[in-house]
């Protein structure tokens, strides 16, 4: 029996934004102006966050989850090897997961290939290698152009883990990153090599590039109606189609929780929070006020034919979790899951039962919530939550998947 | 007038072709033939006038196939070689716009016998320290999901012009329009994307081997690739007798004026 793998992913966003930055600017990426930065103020937040995620340690959390991002205030990690190094000393129990790396801002992909195996040997084995190509942003960040992100990515991804598992030196006669001496030292302690965790959007390229490696697939939305289910019936074909067979642990997917002592204290509680993230820092990522980065014309990764695809599945200016105008419409978006243990177990219940994913990557710390709130939360989601959490998906995944253990066993819960 | 599409080195390139004379041969931009519409302008019409003229898609963009190889401008430039070849052209006059003049500009460097003369609007491809090339890609994602203001301004003299509110209506246009700047995008972050941005550093030096007649013209209010860069063509070209600036127009302005952008190359063509 394998419980849901439940894991505290930490965005660190900036919380000291003045009250009026939704009216004063066009966006929370990019281009809002770093003169907003307190140095002063944020002394010491990053050692908060740290240790928000060392108390996810001791309260049992399957692990944690760091992303990079840059020139944005909605997660302060442009360097999330940082943070992570710093987990490795901070924590004893739980897998750290960086998802991911983006390859293409990088000059070369040896440099993560080291960073992660050192991460490795630091945390005595607990690394899960999370890469991805970086979206709209990125573009931006670091003048990394769309139309060929992809296939460096995968270039890129498929030399680090060559340079894992096969002997030194040897050359790779790449398109993108050419090297006459791939040699690294140190080298992982996981064999035959850290767990591999791609993002996606239901693209198909990316679905079936997952698939052909065996590497967990990351739902990178952030909100759970049909299409979640709809991924992992997506990603079952995909799969079929190259000879492996799903199960809940080749799959993760965000979502956001506070847990209140009951519904009326939660949404009390975490309001202003849950506000600030939604109208300040997914403003320029996933809201349409202002200029939105993550997808569209500007920043053209997807091929041709997906983009005609989308033109003829959607509506222009369709509203975008942060465009929610009130607590109802964010209610129904599922994607910030508010409530006493009871109602935040039941409606994680109902997500597990809908989409047979295994590995949830859940977000507690939201725009400029307090830490002793952002705790308090925590505590009651590992006491209230997860043991109900961790009983009924085993079960539920037991029944549905037969040979889950075999293959678990076969390959390990992150991959 | 025919659209067709030919093959060159294994891949389909979709042409468009009007008129008769002498061949000449025009590469589009954002605003332009292939980069938004499949019809030709008044321009191309005027045009057709004089000349054979031939526009080809650049590479993924309308019916031409997307260039596996394409990283650089000089990949751009290779293609359009094996196209020139394609089509037996020997000789030709080049006439190109934003980016299309910018591969113009890097063929008639490498090529210059080839090219019976140049002519360049709002071309990008130099480096203008001072004056940066616009960001066409962050303009390109509306406001608001719907707004396209920022990208019309770019492009043409204001974001209210009827022409641009037409060829880049806010919401949706229709697919196949929506698609084809899609593919133009597409095409420019292939190659216009990584830094340098729109320019090759070292075209400036190599200029003075297209020593053709050339004509260099700008849109008075060009909000895309600044003037700058129209007078430092302008300068380093050997055969231009200086930069023409069209008075009340932005950077589409062969779109925007075009009885008068079309009578000044015909006049410097003749």
């Amino acid at each position: 029996m394998i419980p849901a793998q439940l894991f505290c992913w930490h965005f660190m966003a900036y919380p000291h934004l003045p009250a009026d930055f939704d009216e004063k600017y066009a966006s929370g990426w990019v281009t809002v102006p770093n003169a907003l930065w307190d140095a002063e103020k944020s002394r010491g937040l990053y050692q908060e966050y740290i240790d928000q995620m060392a108390l996810a340690d001791r309260l049992g959390f399957d692990g944690f989850v760091l992303n990079e991002h840059h020139q944005n205030v909605y997660g302060l990690a442009p360097s999330p090897n940082l943070i992570a190094a710093t987990l490795t000393q901070a924590t004893s129990h739980g897998k750290i997961v960086v998802l991911g790396n983006l390859l293409p801002l990088h000059l070369t992909p040896m440099r993560v290939a080291e960073e992660y195996a050192m991460l490795d040997m630091m945390s005595d084995g607990r690394i899960i290698a999370g890469f991805a190509p970086g979206g709209g942003p990125e573009t931006f960040n670091y003048d990394v152009p769309s139309a060929s992100s992809r296939e460096k990515f995968w270039e890129a991804l498929d030399l680090i883990v060559r340079a894992w598992t096969e002997d030194g030196p040897f050359i790779h006669e790449g398109r993108h990153f050419p090297l006459r001496y791939v040699n690294p030292w140190p080298k992982p302690l996981q064999k035959p090599h850290p767990p591999v965790w791609v993002p996606g959007s239901r693209s198909p390229g990316t679905l079936i590039e997952c698939a052909k490696r065996g590497y967990c697939y990351f739902l990178s939305s952030r909100s759970h109606g049909s299409a979640t289910g709809r991924a992992k019936d997506q990603f079952t074909q995909v799969l079929e189609a190259h000879g492996r067979k799903y199960h809940p642990f080749r799959m993760g997917i965000l979502l956001s929780c506070y847990v209140g002592e009951d519904d009326r204290t939660a949404r009390a509680e975490c309001e202003e929070g849950v506000w600030y993230f939604l109208k300040n820092c997914l403003k320029g990522h996933l809201r349409t006020e202002g200029r939105q980065l993550t997808f569209g014309p500007g920043v053209p990764y997807i091929p041709t034919k997906a983009w005609r695809q989308y033109l003829e599945t959607s509506k222009p200016g369709r509203k975008l979790l942060g465009d929610a105008e009130n607590w109802d419409e964010l209610e129904s978006s599922n994607s910030i899951i508010v409530g006493g243990p009871d109602t935040v177990f039941e409606r994680l219940k109902t997500l597990i039962d809908n989409s047979d994913v295994g590995n949830l990557l859940i977000q507690f710390h939201l725009g400029n919530m307090g830490d002793d709130i952002t705790s308090a939360s925590m505590e009651r989601f590992a006491t209230q939550v997860a043991p109900r959490l961790r009983e009924y998906s085993a079960k539920v995944f037991a029944e549905r998947f037969p040979h889950l253990e075999e293959e678990y066993a076969a390959i390990g819960v992150a991959q | 007038m025919t659209a067709r599409v030919i093959e060159a080195a294994g891949r389909k390139i979709g042409i468009f072709e009007a008129g008769a004379g002498p061949p000449l041969v025009y590469l589009h931009g954002f605003a332009d033939i292939h980069g938004v519409t499949a019809e030709p302008f008044p321009f191309h019409t005027a045009l057709a006038e004089a000349r054979r003229v031939i526009a080809p898609a650049h590479p993924g963009c309308a019916e031409t196939d997307e260039y596996e190889d394409l990283y650089t401008v000089e990949d751009a430039v290779y293609h359009y070689l094996e196209v020139l070849d394609a089509l037996e052209l020997d000789r030709f006059d080049l006439v190109g716009h934003c980016m299309g003049g910018w591969i113009a500009a890097e063929l008639a460097v490498r090529h210059p016998r080839r090219v019976a003369s140049l002519t360049l609007m709002g071309a990008s491809g130099l480096f203008v320290p001072g004056a940066p090339i616009g960001d066409v890609f962050m303009m390109a994602q509306p406001e608001r999901g719907i707004d396209y203001a920022g990208l019309r301004e770019m492009l043409f003299r204001s974001a209210k012009e009827p022409l641009a509110v037409e060829l880049f209506p806010d919401g949706r246009g229709a697919m196949d329009d929506e698609v084809r700047r899609y593919q133009m995008l597409r095409f420019a972050s292939f190659i216009g994307f990584k830094p340098p941005y729109f320019y090759n550093a070292s075209l400036i030096n190599r200029l003075h081997r297209a020593d053709c007649p050339a004509l260099v013209l700008w849109g008075e209010d060009d909000h895309m690739v600044p003037r700058a860069h129209g007078e430092a063509y302008a300068a380093g070209l050997p055969g231009c007798n200086g930069l023409e600036i069209i008075k009340g127009v932005g950077h589409a302005a062969h779109l925007e004026a075009p009885d008068e952008v079309a009578g000044l190359v015909r006049g410097f063509l003749s």
